[in-house]
């Protein structure tokens, strides 16, 4: 464990899709399989399950808590499950028809805690939310102009807009205005739109070319963060003005967060997060730091399994040319009994990619992987 | 029905709405990118060419970067163009190459490492791989694999 890393839960031994912390921090939900498993981490040293998940017969791709701590969970089963605590620490799962025929991919609440929103490989993102005179959750679809699997979306702080990203390569912005449900209040004076928000109206687009992997709003100073999959953190706002930085390693980020104005972090493919500044007057965002990462020295060790053979030779860690070094290997193997062995761990605390990213307060976020280890 | 796993089934359904190549072509692709006809293309290689005869090799990739043809009135004009582009960057020597690469953008060597992928997969690039594959090298070497998945990601294509 790296001196970035504040704390790190090994939960499961099965990948981590998404992960979400209740309002506090005090209450974990990770999906594994078709699990999704709720922890009490007040305690940090010692997480306790209280509850798990089960009703997916599909992996879970996403979860969500919302202010109230209802969670919603969607799944590659084509439903989200809408998950009422109840006082017991049990929670009462309510089914959501989402009427998508494709995995569902990315879900998440709005704000206020009433309304959710759910991406889908069906090429439709569905609204949802409580009726109370049928007892039953709505789904409404925007299906404008998306033309492909939505991997990822954010809810902007007023409740009404929406935006969402897909494998098309499109950063797609809706109204997700719900009549009865928001005001018009909400969207006073919002720049990403012409006053009228009826829902499912186009409001926005931007072209990025390819998958977008990750998206967010940052609501004070209205801007729009993503990422894609040609390695680059992209910032565009309601006037066009866009601002681009490539990751350095050249490797795609899965997720991105605002931890304030001025800082965003973003992980994926490098197994370790990476910050970036951004100069919100300038209008420009730069690479500034890796996270959790050692730089390794990169030389194997040699353990050797039989101590008569001692002479040590120089050129163990040398310059050989690659395929001399291998039959040479061999050779140790055969005539030695001399095994080298590569040291095949990542210096970071992930070991594989980083799939989702949190916030948790102004100093610390949290990341979940495709391997079993989780930290904050 | 033995093998009902591997029906169709978005066959069936007239509104699959499938994914097309020209859905990742759309309009907004082309937005602000000019469209360069045979005559512009044949301008264009002529000072490649008279740059490439003077040896004048920082001209030649500073050219092919700044004006890379997406957009042509047809194929054949941009297949056209990348023989051309192709045999100018042969005519450079390998020792020339890495100081040239060096002197480059980040976005410059985006745009050449399309024409050298594309190169590398016509014939008459494939008999000049040596010299492309040393382009590659010294973009790779400045670069490392930015430029590689930037590339491959990429739907302005040469």
């Amino acid at each position: 464990m790296s001196k970035d890393a504040v704390n790190v839960f090994k939960l499961v031994k099965t990948p981590i899709y998404s992960h979400c912390f209740n309002h506090d921090n005090s209450v974990l939900a990770i999906t594994t399989e078709n699990n999704v498993l709720i922890f009490n981490v007040s305690q940090p040293s010692k997480p306790q399950l209280i509850a798990t998940l089960a009703d997916h017969d599909k992996t879970v791709t996403a979860v969500d808590i919302s202010v109230h701590g209802r969670i919603v969970t969607c799944s590659q089963d084509r439903n989200a499950i809408v998950w009422e605590p109840l006082s017991d620490g049990s929670y009462k799962p309510t089914l959501v028809l989402l009427r998508i025929n494709r995995a569902a991919t990315s879900a998440k609440w709005a704000p206020n805690g009433f309304k959710f929103a759910c991406g889908s490989s069906a090429r439709i993102v569905a609204v949802c939310y409580y009726e109370h005179e049928n007892d039953w959750w709505v789904s409404k679809h925007i299906k404008s102009e998306i033309k492909s699997s939505i991997t990822s979306l954010d809810w902007h702080d007023n409740g009404v807009v929406l935006a969402c990203g897909g494998t098309e390569g499109i950063v797609n912005v809706y109204s997700g205005f719900i009549k009865g449900l928001d005001k018009k209040e909400q969207v006073m004076n919002s720049p990403w739109g012409e006053g009228k928000y009826p829902f499912g109206l186009l409001l926005k687009q931007f072209y990025q070319g390819s998958w977008i992997h990750g998206i967010k709003f940052n609501a004070s100073l209205e801007k729009l963060a993503f990422v894609s999959h040609d390695a680059r953190l992209t910032i565009a706002d309601a006037q066009n003005n866009i601002a681009t930085v490539s990751n350095p390693s050249g490797l795609p980020l899965n997720d991105i967060v605002w931890v304030s104005d001025s800082k965003l972090v973003g992980a994926g493919f490098d197994c370790h997060p990476v910050e970036f500044s951004y100069d919100p007057n300038a209008g420009a965002v730069k690479f500034s730091k890796n996270i959790d990462k050692i730089v390794q020295s990169g030389v194997a060790k040699n353990i050797s399994l039989d101590n008569f053979d001692n002479e040590d030779d120089d050129q163990e860690n040398g310059q050989q040319t690659f395929g001399i070094s291998a039959l040479r290997k061999f050779k140790d193997m055969d005539l030695k009994g001399k095994v080298s062995v590569v040291d095949n761990e990542l210096g970071t605390t992930h070991q594989n990619t980083i799939t989702q990213l949190r916030v948790l307060n102004n100093s610390t976020v949290s990341s979940s992987g495709l391997d079993v280890c989780f930290f904050h | 029905m033995e093998d009902w796993r591997r029906i169709d089934i978005d066959a069936l359904d007239p509104e699959n709405g499938r994914l097309t190549a020209a859905d990742l072509t759309k309009p907004i692709l082309q937005t602000g990118e000019p469209v360069y006809s045979s005559q512009d293309v044949q301008g264009i290689m002529g000072s490649l060419r008279s740059y490439a005869s003077s040896g004048d090799f920082t001209s030649v990739v500073k050219l092919i970067t700044a004006q890379p043809v997406y957009f042509a009135d047809s194929e054949q004009t941009k297949d056209m163009y990348v023989k051309q582009v192709v045999e100018s960057l042969a005519q450079c020597r390998t020792m020339e190459i890495s100081k040239i690469v060096s002197g480059l953008t980040d976005s410059e060597c985006d745009v050449l490492i399309k024409f050298l992928y594309k190169g590398m997969s016509i014939p008459e690039g494939a008999k000049q791989g040596t010299i492309l594959l040393a382009w590659l090298d010294n973009i790779i070497e400045k670069n490392g694999s930015n430029s590689i998945i930037r590339y491959l990601t990429d739907r302005k294509t040469v």
